[in-house]
């Protein structure tokens, strides 16, 4: 057993720590003050594609992007943390082909690599990609998304409407959900790429959120949205029983723990702005304080270690669903713990609105909602402890 | 860098551990509480597969193993019986102050007849708010309960040392709230001659923390069981048409109480591996000792609660663990004295806390 980081991982977060002082965070309050994501233009994004980021893990034909090698997944854990500690929007607002990479380089064929992935193989500019499931009446229940897809020839015919999708008006293609029979659940659902600018794609509306809001949350109309048959995730040969939905389901079993480190991050941050502001104000000496600032930091560790745990067992090519989830959960529960208590040792100045800690704690509460609530977090691990049943 | 496999000698060592518990302690659990001992055989199957002298130096005969080991067995034993464990390790956690603080000489000197004398005991007593006095070579005061009836030594932990009491102190046999398996008692002490005392502020800070990380580790196993066996219990007992764990009210607890006990463990083992490797550890051990606790509070009653009526009963072991649970949880000092020492360590730094300092997590 091990519980240390190397050297090489210690001064990659070093660096991270630097760049999310100077510049993470200064975007996020600046987004969080305007009130409106980051411009496409803004040269935040400019400055971290010149920085090498952004690309894709994919390296040309034939490359074994899909297969990190060992502990990758625990240091991309433990960076991930460090940079959603300075700011967890302004993460998911940075250019990249993002959530729907994971599955890409899983299920696309060689073509559509090249074709979707290629572009952030080399960045000519800052360029986003995204995967839509969420419907306005379908969010956590995944299986009853209502977009339906419709053979029409070699094309595909999208109609539907997808809500609350990270940058989704700026991306080069949308990855989205859709069903080729609302009645038959699951097994009926399939991933198609939709291209910007595809006719039928449309009525982009930016939410106006509580928080993290220096990335897009974008609700969008397909209408008679038509895409190339090529434009199947995998093509029409991969879908076998119910391979369409657990398909969709990858990105999110990938993405918990990440959710769970950027958790972490904000739990962090919360902390130690809490413990400085305790310290300025003299109040450290007083033990009910003491107790409360001790039971977060154990937390936080506690649930820093289960993230790890889930990504150590991803490293390892072991299953990790019920540590993924618990690692989900927890982190989202320790974060809004974490900033909860910042607040209230702010006091009064943490109504003024105008503390890091009160941006925190708005931006603390989506991590218990995206990528499957607390509550859905539980019916996964539920499943495995003591097999509750899907219906 | 991070590697949570904890290898071929610690598996090899839980599993001797589990096959221990499940095959000698657990059928007796009953007995041994009645009987406030374990009987000769189960110390003779103890003996035999050699974790009796698990952290003993080699030159004394032990297997010199560290913090880990003792996590990892500790809580396969706590699983079995809490109360029997205690019962089987004659030094138990008063092993840590004499090696820390005394070094070989005190535990040839201490510790090493108890080893010899079949049911001989030390207990611990964590005297953190110095409730005890000590006036020139004698100590007076009282301790409510240790896990012990009639204790042959005992070893006092104080902020800035520790101490032996061969003889002359009174012990009350109590009936005991839990870990009758053990023993109870109360402990007076009348200008008792103190037959050894050393001062080492630091010294006794590592004893404090191996010894909370003993007491985590075996609450962890009481703790694993409750959530095991109730989850266990959960998917066979019907209710309404459907397996009781199939309510979600019902799912999602047993999914916390997996959580917590999950989350405990990893806090007590990463705790242990900085002893082992000789980092600071204290804190780690105190937020250990201090969450295991908190997820006992949760634990300990859900499981009875899964079993309803049942959970109250004698037939089922459920309200042995909760019992157990509580009782552990109050050991050494309890969970208060090591929340103060974690948050005044916490406070005490330089902000911002930077978790990841140092090069350990
Ligand atoms: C900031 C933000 C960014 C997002 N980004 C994306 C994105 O990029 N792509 C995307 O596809 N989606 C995205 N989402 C959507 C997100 O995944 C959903 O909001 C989430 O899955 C919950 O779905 P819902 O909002 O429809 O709530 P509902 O499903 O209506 O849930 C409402 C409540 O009911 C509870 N509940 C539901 N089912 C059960 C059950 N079986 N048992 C117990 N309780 C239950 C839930 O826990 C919740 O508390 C984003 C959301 C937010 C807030």
């Amino acid at each position: 057993m091990d519980f240390s980081i190397d050297a090489k991982l210690r001064d990659r977060l070093e660096v991270e720590r630097a760049w999310g002082r100077e510049r993470v965070r200064p975007a996020g309050l600046e987004a969080d003050r305007q009130g409106s994501p980051l411009a496409q233009d803004h040269p935040y994004f400019q400055d971290f594609v010149a920085r090498g980021e952004g690309r894709t893990r994919w390296h040309g034909p034939g490359s074994k992007g899909e297969v990190p090698p060992p502990g990758v997944v625990v240091r991309a854990l433990l960076v991930s943390e460090e940079l959603a500690y300075w700011d967890r929007g302004v993460i998911v607002a940075s250019p990249g082909p993002g959530l729907p990479e994971p599955n890409v380089l899983a299920l696309g064929t060689e073509e559509q690599k090249e074709r979707f992935l290629g572009p952030f193989v080399a960045l000519d500019r800052p360029r986003w990609a995204c995967f839509a499931m969420t419907e306005p009446s379908a969010g956590s229940d995944a299986a009853a998304i209502c977009t339906t897809a419709r053979k029409d020839g070699d094309h595909w015919i999208l109609n539907g409407a997808k809500c609350f999708i990270g940058n989704a008006s700026r991306a080069d293609w949308i990855l989205v959900q859709a069903t080729l029979d609302p009645s038959k659940g699951r097994d009926a659902q399939r991933s198609f790429f939709v291209e910007k600018g595809t006719p039928g794609l449309g009525g982009f509306k930016i939410e106006k959120k509580m928080g993290l809001k220096a990335y897009e949350s974008t609700s969008f109309s397909l209408v008679d949205c038509r895409v190339p048959a090529s434009n199947l995730l995998g093509g029409e040969a991969r879908y076998e029983r119910r391979a369409g939905f657990k398909t969709a389901m990858r990105t999110f079993n990938a993405g918990r723990p990440v959710i769970a480190a950027n958790a972490v991050g904000i739990g962090r941050a919360a902390l130690d702005e809490a413990l400085a502001f305790a310290r300025n104000a003299d109040r450290l000496g007083d033990p009910r304080i003491r107790d409360r600032i001790e039971a977060l930091a154990r937390r936080l560790r506690m649930a820093r270690l289960c993230c790890l745990r889930a990504g150590w067992l991803a490293d390892h090519g072991k299953p990790n669903i019920v540590e993924a989830s618990m690692s989900k959960a927890l982190g989202a529960t320790v974060a809004e713990e974490a900033t909860s208590l910042g607040m209230e040792l702010l006091g009064a100045v943490g109504a003024r609105g105008d503390h890091l800690i009160e941006k925190l704690y708005r931006d603390a509460k989506a991590m218990d909602i995206v990528e499957g609530t607390g509550q859905i977090q539980r019916v996964i691990m539920a499943r495995q402890l003591v097999k509750l049943p899907r219906s | 860098m991070i590697d949570l496999d904890p290898g071929d000698d610690l598996e090899l060592l839980r599993q001797t551990a589990r096959s221990f518990a499940l095959e000698e302690l657990v059928p007796r659990l009953r007995d041994a509480e009645a009987d406030r001992a374990v009987s000769a055989s189960v110390r003779a199957a103890f003996a035999q597969i050699g974790l009796a002298g698990l952290e003993l130096p080699e030159s004394l005969g032990g297997a010199e193993l560290g913090p880990l080991a003792r996590a990892f067995v500790n809580e396969e034993l706590g699983a079995g019986d809490a109360g029997a464990a205690l019962a089987l390790d004659p030094l138990g956690p008063a092993l840590y102050p004499l090696l820390e603080l005394g070094g070989e000489p005190a535990l040839v000197e201490y510790g090493l007849p108890l080893l010899e004398e079949e049911g001989a005991r030390a207990v611990l007593v964590c005297d953190d708010d110095a409730s005890l006095e000590v006036v020139g070579d004698r100590l007076s005061g009282w301790v409510p309960w240790v896990p012990a009836d009639r204790p042959d030594l005992v070893v006092v932990l104080t902020r800035d040392g520790a101490l032996v009491l061969r003889e002359g102190f009174e012990s009350e046999v109590l009936r005991g709230a839990g870990l009758r398996a053990a023993g109870a008692s109360a402990l007076r002490f009348d200008a008792v001659p103190v037959a050894a005392q050393w001062r080492d502020t630091a010294a006794a800070a590592r004893a404090r923390g191996r010894a909370r990380l003993y007491a985590a580790s075996l609450l962890l196993g009481v703790l694993r069981h409750g959530a095991e066996f109730s989850r266990d219990y959960a998917q066979q007992r019907v209710a309404f048409g459907r397996p009781i764990a199939h309510h979600q009210g019902l799912a999602f607890l047993i999914t916390d109480m997996h959580m917590a006990v999950e989350g405990a463990r990893l806090l007590i083992h990463e705790a242990a591996w900085r002893a082992e490797s000789a980092h600071p550890f204290e804190d780690a051990a105190a937020s250990a000792w201090v969450e295991t606790v908190s997820a006992s509070v949760l634990v300990g009653p859900a499981c009875v609660q899964i079993l309803g009526g049942h959970g109250f009963m004698q037939d089922y072991p459920m309200e042995k663990a909760m019992r157990e649970a509580r009782a552990l949880g109050l050991w050494l000092g309890g969970a208060d004295a090591a929340r103060e020492d974690a948050g005044r360590a916490l406070c005490a730094g330089p902000p911002p806390v930077a978790l990841s300092a140092g090069g350990i997590l």
